[in-house]
């Protein structure tokens, strides 16, 4: 019953918002028609949004506002899911070798936090410069903002683990590598993937971030190509929304591969 | 209970020091222990917190290091005896995995052990029916009591077969009926196995109900004040706690107690 109800005002909240957030949109987009000043509304009405998908007018190229988009978005998330994948690997690894060896972790745990706070349009110039390829600078930036949660959480998942596991472990003389394979992996693998969800959309947001930095294609060079008129601003839009709902489906896939790659369920889950 | 085979474990002299954490004084946990314990036998180590009754179980698990002294279990160092996965240790907690089913748990060590599958699923099955857990095999420890947890920990402990069990205050964080159960069940269950089982607890009634000797330390230093011997008849059941030689045993052991 009264999870019942709970779900139920759940569902309400999620409406109201909803709904507000359309009639804010709709207020806006009214006041701004009727203060044009570009041949184009720089913000359309909602259906308008939706209309031009749907649209088979050329843009540019003889290719519609969605097939740039989507085109685009191929390039971006490329970058980024490699970026992505390297983040990934390069994170577990770091936390493997933290954990390991303190002083390692004594050393780069302030690093990792510098390199954290650098923002992205003030390091993706450094990298591009190291790199001297677009391409590489964008995947490797990507990699950059994915390696740092991954390893943060999968040490603090490999902290987790309470001294009695360990001398669990010592009392039936496992070895080293049985110590990581029955315990520390697998106690690490819920926290490993809360690292997995909240990188996986900043890699995507640095790829595109990093795509308005210069040519090349991507959704990110269309975004500004797009915003300086030189393109429908529905193809501007078009991105706005569907790098949102990436972004946001790149979180649900995380936690549907953790799903499938956990055979286990946790308390309380 | 009379016991007339062999001495398992054999301390001469030993001493456990610690540095103090915030003075750096150094804590003389343990000071010249002699003990001996025979193969088959039920001790507890009792005592108020600080008198190092863990520290002795630990230092004989070889999860801790002693400053000098010898710990000789059938002529081995703790360090090998481990390294020959004869110690069942048994925690305060139940230290149970939550990403494996209580199967799992309890086949755990013996992947470790490289012990084959087959012989695995039989051993399971064995130690879940003594611990009376035989219908949980494929729960997961969040969906236990923490009584099941416990049992849990003891059938992870005796499914490899060690030799001697050490625990550590498993019974402590339960309730009376709980704890009440699971002693009538370890009794049983060592009545099976004849295993060694040291026992560490501050309880002087469960040390009483459980142990055919009861080594009683007392702190500041860690030392043993007496070692008595619990001539209750076996076997015990709840009526023995009711008996006038149960409550004269509990104020024995009550009465050695030094300096507390």
């Amino acid at each position: 019953m009264t999870i019942n109800r709970k779900k139920a005002s759940e569902r309400l909240v999620t409406l109201v918002w909803g709904l507000g957030l359309i009639g804010l949109w709709e207020i806006g987009a009214t006041v701004v028609e009727n203060t044009k000043r570009s041949p184009q509304n720089v913000l359309p009405h909602l259906y308008q949004i939706i209309q031009s998908v749907f649209s088979t007018a050329m843009v540019s190229n003889k290719q519609t506002a969605l097939q740039i988009v989507l085109s685009n978005a191929g390039l971006t998330l490329y970058r980024a899911g490699i970026g992505f994948l390297i983040g990934i690997a390069v994170g577990f690894l770091l936390a493997l070798l933290m954990q390991r060896f303190v002083p390692i972790e004594k050393i780069a745990f302030p690093y990792l936090m510098m390199i954290q706070m650098i923002p992205i349009l003030g390091m993706a110039p450094i990298v591009l410069a190291i790199t001297k390829d677009i391409d590489k600078s964008r995947i490797v930036i990507a990699a950059i903002l994915t390696f740092y949660p991954v390893a943060t959480n999968t040490l603090a998942g490999f902290k987790s683990v309470e001294k009695e596991k360990y001398e669990l472990m010592h009392s039936i003389a496992a070895t080293d590598r049985q110590l990581y394979t029955k315990l520390l992996i697998p106690a690490c693998i819920p926290y490993f993937f809360t690292g997995l969800k909240i990188s996986a959309p900043m890699a995507i947001t640095a790829s595109i971030l990093v795509d308005t930095l210069q040519g090349g294609g991507g959704l990110g060079c269309m975004l500004s190509q797009s915003l300086k008129h030189a393109m429908s601003i529905y193809v501007f839009w078009q991105i706005v929304f569907l790098s949102a709902i990436v972004g946001i489906l790149s979180y649900q896939l995380m936690a549907l591969i953790e799903k499938i790659v956990s055979p286990y369920e946790r308390a309380g889950a | 209970m009379q016991h007339n085979s062999e001495t398992e474990i054999k301390i001469l002299g030993l001493c456990v020091d610690f540095p103090d954490k915030n003075s750096g004084d150094i804590i003389h946990a343990l000071t010249n222990i002699d003990l001996e314990i025979k193969e088959g036998e039920f001790v507890s180590l009792v005592g108020p917190s600080g008198c190092g009754k863990t520290t002795l179980l630990r230092a004989i698990a070889d999860l801790q290091e002693p400053t000098s002294g010898i710990i000789s279990v059938k002529g081995m160092r703790p360090h090998e005896v481990r390294i020959r996965q004869k110690y069942g240790f048994v925690f305060q907690s139940p230290v149970l995995y939550d990403w494996r089913t209580v199967r799992r748990n309890i086949c755990m060590p013996m992947e470790v052990m490289g012990i084959p599958k087959k012989e695995r699923s039989k051993r399971i099955d064995e130690t879940l029916e003594m611990v009376g857990l035989t219908d949980f095999g494929k729960k997961y420890p969040h969906q236990l009591s923490g009584g099941m947890q416990q049992r849990v920990g003891i059938a992870r402990a005796l499914a490899y077969e060690p030799e001697i069990l050490l625990m550590d205050e498993p019974f402590s964080a339960l309730d009376e009926f709980t704890k009440e159960k699971l002693h009538l069940d370890l009794l049983n269950i060592w009545k099976k196995t004849n295993k060694t089982i040291l026992f560490v607890t501050h309880n002087i009634q469960e040390a009483v109900f459980l142990s055919d000797r009861i080594v009683v330390l007392s702190p500041h230093p860690g030392r043993v004040s007496a070692v008595v011997d619990v001539d209750i008849p076996r076997p015990r059941g709840l009526e023995s706690r009711d008996g006038d030689d149960f409550n004269h045993m509990v104020s024995k052991v009550r009465h050695s107690f030094e300096g507390v």
